[in-house]
C-alpha cells in the first residue's frame, strides 16, 4: 500500500512565559512512498524522523498536512486502525511479559474476518447473494503457529520463555521486529531498529530485513541516522535535517548528485572532503590548483535553473574516492600526506592540506604506490563538487 | 609502608563476632563500621525504648497470671490469657475461708455477651461463689476485624486504582483533582468520623438525599449489618488518599511508549488497563495491599470516631474490633490486651506471608 505525505508539519508548542519557543520538528514534508519499497528517512539526530514515523502510526498528530494510505486518508485515524507495524527506538517491549507473550499480544487482540460456512463447508450466502463474513479472534493453537513462525525468522525461539530484561540489546531488538511482523501489517514502521545490534548482527539483520519487506512485499520505512544502512537497505532514501526535507531519491543518485552541502557531507564515510576554493574563468580551483571545469552544458542547466557560476569564493567537495594517483592521469591537484592508513583492498590517506575546511581523508586503491609527502593527483570531475559558501543554498556545480 | 600492612590486624568489631565464615562485605565497609553505627546510634536508641522494649514487655505480659500494671505483682506464667482473649476460659471467683475472693479459671466454660459479674451464688457447700466473664474477641472483635480486611482492602484497591487511572488520563485538572482526593489524609479521622457521623445519623443528610425516611446506621441500635456499611464506607474513603497517591506516582512513572505499543498492538481501552497498567503497578499494588491489610486489621479510630462507642448502642459490642479490644483491656486487664497483641501479631504475620508468596509470580518489579 502506497503511503503519501503532504505537506506534513508537526509543531511542539513551547512555552512563552519561560521563553521555550515552539519546536518544528517537522516542516511541510512531502514523501511518496511507493507501494512494496522500502523507504529511508535519514538524517542526524534530532532532526524529525521519529516525529514523521509516530505520525505515520497515529501516535502524535500533526499540526498540519495530511497522510494517505493508498485511497484513504488516516490523518485523523487512530493507530489501532492503520494497520501497521512498529519497532520503537527502545523496542518498547512490556516488561512484565515474557518473549513469547510479547510476540502474541498483538495476536490476541487481532480478529479475522471468515467466510461463514454451512455443514457441507460451502459458503453461506447473504440475502444480497454475497458470501456472509464472520469476525473471530486467532485461536490459541494459531497464535502458537504464527509466534514459533516468526520467532524462528529473526532467530529468537530459543529466548521466547524469558523477559525482555534477561536478553541482551539486539535480541530485544528482534523481539520487537518480530512483535511488529506477527500481525502482518500493511505498513512497516521501523526506527532505528538496528542501533544497538553489532557491526556483523547488523549486517545480518539488515539483510534479513530487506529479505522478509521483499518477500512479503509490505510497504516499509525505515529510519535510522547511519547513512551507509539507509543506502544498502532502501529502494529510495529521503534526507532530512531539521525538520525539512533536503532531498529525495535512489540512494546513489543522492550520493552523486547532492543537492546541497549538507547532503553532500552526511551521505559517504568518510565524508566528503571541504576545501576553500574559488571559481574563476568556468573553472574551478583549489589555491593554484585547477581541480576541474565547468562544462559549457553545466553552464546553461545553471543558466536554466538561476545558479550563479560567475567569479566567486566558493567550497569545494571532493569525495574521498575521488582521485586518481597515476602516472598516465594529469596531476591538478597536489597535497602532502601525511599519514598513510592501509585498510585491506583500500588504502586512506589523511593530509593536513592548507585549504582543506575538514579532515582531508582520500581513499585510493591499495595497488597505488604513495608515500608520505608531496602527492600529484587527478581529481575525477564527476566527484567534485562546488558549493555555495552561503549554508543551504542549492549545490553550484 | 610497614604500617599500612599491620592495618587490618589491627581492624576489629563488634558484629564480626557473629561473622563466623562469611567475610563477604568490602574492607572499605568493615573499615568504616563503628561510624555507620554512630550514625545509626539515635535512631536505634529511640526505637530501643519505643518499640523493641515495648514489644518485648507486651509479649511477656502476655503470658503472666493476674497481672497488676499499676503494682507490677503477677502470680507467675501461665497460658490463660490467650484462654480469656480467645473466649475458652471464664473466670468465676469464690469466698475462701478468709472471705476473700479467688479467682478460678475454668477451660470450656460458657460465653457471656458482656464484662463483668453475671451472676452470685451459693453453691452445696453454702460457699458464695460468683462467675465472671471477661469479654473476648470471639464473638464480635475478631469477625469484625476480618470483615473489615476482606471488604474495604479489595474494594478501596480497586476505587484507588480506577481513580488513579482516570485522573493519570486527564491532564487539564489533574493537579486539583490530585489535591481535591488528597483532602481525607491530612483531615483528622476523629473529625472526619464525626462529620460522617452527622451524614449517616438516622435524621441525617444521607437519608435525606436517599429518600429513606428516617434509616438508622450508626445509632438507635440499628442493625450490625447497617453499622458496618457505614463503617466500610468511612473507611475505604479515608484510606483513598494515601492509595491514589501511591498509585498515581506509580503510574507517572510507566514508561509512555508501553500505551504506544499497545495502541500500534489494537489493544482496546479495557485490555491496556489489564495487560499493561496492572502488571506494570504491580509493585506498588502490592505495596498497598500489604500495608492495608496490616492497617485494617488495626481499625479502631473509624469505630470511635463514627460511633463513639463499641457498637451502635450503648453497651452494644457490635462495632468492636480486636486493637478496640486491646485498648479496653489496657485499662483493666493488661494481661488479656497483650495477649491479644501477640495474637494479632501473629495473624498479621500469616496474612502477609501468604501474599508475599501468591505475589511472588505476579508481580513484575
Ligand atoms: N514531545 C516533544 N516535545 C517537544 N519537542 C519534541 C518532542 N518530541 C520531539 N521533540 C523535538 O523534535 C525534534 C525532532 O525529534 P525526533 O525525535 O523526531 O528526532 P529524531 O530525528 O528521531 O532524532 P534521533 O535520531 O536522535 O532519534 C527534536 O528537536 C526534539 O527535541
Ligand atoms: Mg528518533
Amino acid at each position: 500500500m502506497e503511503i503519501r505525505i503532504k505537506n506534513l508539519t508537526k509543531v511542539f508548542p513551547g512555552n512563552p512565559k519561560k521563553g521555550i519557543p515552539d519546536t518544528r520538528a517537522v516542516d511541510d514534508l512531502n514523501i511518496l512512498v511507493p507501494d512494496g519499497e522500502l523507504v529511508g528517512l535519514l538524517g542526524p539526530s534530532g532532526c524529525g524522523k521519529s516525529t514523521t514515523l509516530y505520525m505515520i502510526a497515529g501516535l502524535l498528530e500533526p499540526s498540519d498536512g495530511e497522510i494517505w494510505f493508498g485511497d484513504e486518508d488516516v490523518t485523523d485515524l487512530e493507530p489501532e486502525k492503520r494497520g501497521i507495524g512498529l519497532v520503537f527506538q527502545n523496542y518498547a517491549l512490556y516488561p512484565h511479559m515474557t518473549v513469547y507473550k510479547n510476540v502474541a499480544f498483538p495476536l490476541t487482540n487481532l480478529r479475522i474476518q471468515e467466510p461463514v460456512l454451512d455443514e457441507n463447508g460451502n459458503p453461506v450466502l447473504d440475502v444480497d447473494g454475497n458470501p456472509e463474513i464472520k469476525k473471530r479472534k486467532l485461536t490459541k493453537d494459531e497464535i502458537d503457529k504464527i509466534v514459533r513462525e516468526t520467532s524462528k525468522i529473526v532467530q529468537i525461539e530459543q529466548y521466547l520463555e524469558r523477559k525482555p530484561n534477561q536478553l541482551s540489546g539486539g535480541q530485544q531488538q528482534r523481539v520487537a521486529i518480530a512483535r511488529a511482523l506477527v500481525k502482518k501489517p500493511k505498513v512497516l514502521l521501523l526506527d532505528e531498529p538496528l542501533s544497538n545490534l553489532d557491526a556483523r548482527l547488523r549486517l545480518q539483520t539488515r539483510e534479513e530485513i530487506r529479505h522478509i519487506q521483499q518477500s512479503t512485499g509490505i510497504t516499509t520505512v525505515f529510519v535510522t541516522h547511519d547513512q551507509e544502512e539507509a543506502m544498502s537497505i532502501s529502494d529510495k532514501i529521503v534526507v532530512m535535517k531539521l525538520g525539512v526535507k533536503q532531498q529525495e531519491g535512489v540512494p546513489q543518485d543522492v550520493y552523486n548528485n547532492p543537492c546541497n552541502k549538507f547532503v553532500a557531507n552526511f551521505l559517504g564515510t568518510p565524508p566528503i572532503n571541504l576545501f576553500a576554493g574559488r571559481i574563476q574563468g568556468g573553472k574551478v580551483y583549489i589555491g593554484e590548483d585547477c581541480v576541474r571545469e565547468i562544462t559549457p552544458e553545466e553552464m546553461e542547466q545553471a543558466k536554466a535553473e538561476g545558479r550563479n557560476l560567475s567569479d566567486q569564493d566558493v567550497t569545494v567537495g571532493i569525495r574521498p574516492e575521488g582521485i586518481v594517483i597515476d602516472d598516465n592521469a594529469k596531476p591538478n591537484f597536489h597535497f602532502k600526506v601525511d599519514r598513510i592508513l592501509t585498510m585491506g583492498r583500500d588504502i586512506m590517506l589523511m593530509s593536513d592540506q592548507e585549504f582543506r575546511l575538514s579532515d582531508t581523508k582520500f581513499v585510493i586503491d591499495a595497488f597505488t604506490k604513495v608515500s608520505v609527502g608531496e602527492v600529484q593527483a587527478q581529481v575525477k570531475p564527476h566527484k567534485c563538487l562546488v558549493f555555495s559558501l552561503e549554508e543551504g543554498e542549492p549545490r553550484l556545480v | 609502608m610497614a604500617n599500612e600492612v599491620s592495618k587490618p590486624k589491627r581492624r576489629f568489631n563488634i558484629l564480626s563476632i557473629f561473622r563466623r565464615k562469611e567475610r563477604v562485605s568490602a574492607d572499605a565497609g568493615e573499615r568504616n563500621n563503628w561510624k555507620a553505627w554512630l550514625y545509626l546510634a539515635p535512631t536505634i536508641i529511640l526505637m530501643a525504648v519505643f518499640t523493641f522494649y515495648p514489644l518485648i514487655n507486651t509479649i511477656v505480659i502476655a503470658f503472666l497470671k493476674n497481672y497488676d500494671y499499676i503494682s507490677q505483682v503477677h502470680e507467675g506464667f501461665t497460658m490463660e490469657n490467650f484462654g480469656v482473649v480467645l473466649g475458652l476460659v471464664g473466670r468465676s471467683e469464690m469466698m475462701n475461708a478468709d472471705g476473700i475472693y479467688e479467682s478460678i479459671f475454668r477451660w470450656n466454660c460458657t460465653r457471656f455477651e458482656s464484662d463483668g459479674v453475671v451472676g452470685i451464688y451459693l453453691n452445696s457447700e453454702g460457699v458464695v461463689s460468683r462467675a465472671y466473664f471477661t469479654m473476648n474477641v470471639i464473638r464480635y472483635a475478631f469477625p469484625n476485624t476480618l470483615l473489615i480486611t476482606f471488604i474495604t482492602v479489595p474494594l478501596s484497591i480497586i476505587i484507588a486504582l480506577l481513580i488513579s487511572i482516570g485522573l493519570n488520563s486527564i491532564p487539564a485538572f489533574k493537579k486539583f483533582f490530585q489535591t481535591i482526593f488528597f483532602i481525607p489524609y491530612v483531615t483528622n479521622a476523629i473529625a472526619v468520623g464525626m462529620v460522617f457521623a452527622v451524614l449517616f445519623d438516622y435524621k441525617g443528610i444521607l437519608n435525606y438525599l436517599l429518600g429513606l425516611g428516617t434509616l438508622t446506621w450508626i445509632d438507635q441500635a440499628a442493625p450490625a449489618w447497617r453499622g458496618m456499611i457505614a463503617l466500610c464506607v468511612y473507611i475505604i474513603w479515608h484510606s483513598l488518599p494515601f492509595k491514589i497517591l501511591i498509585f498515581l506516582s506509580g503510574l507517572q512513572n510507566i514508561d509512555k511508549q508501553y500505551y504506544d505499543a499497545a495502541k500500534i498492538d489494537c489493544a482496546g481501552k479495557m485490555k491496556t488497563m489489564l495487560n499493561v497498567t496492572v502488571p506494570l503497578l504491580s509493585p506498588q499494588i502490592l505495596y498497598i495491599m500489604i500495608t492495608s491489610f496490616i492497617g485494617s486489621f488495626k481499625e479502631y479510630t473509624s469505630v470511635v470516631g463514627l460511633f463513639g462507642q463499641q457498637g451502635t448502642s450503648p453497651g452494644s459490642y457490635n462495632m468492636y474490633t480486636v486493637v478496640y479490644y486491646i485498648y479496653d483491656m489496657v485499662n483493666s486487664n493488661v494481661q488479656y490486651g497483650a495477649a491479644a497483641a501477640v495474637l494479632l501479631f501473629l495473624v498479621i504475620m500469616l496474612f502477609t506471608a501468604i501474599q508475599f508468596k501468591v505475589s511472588k509470580t505476579r508481580v513484575h518489579y
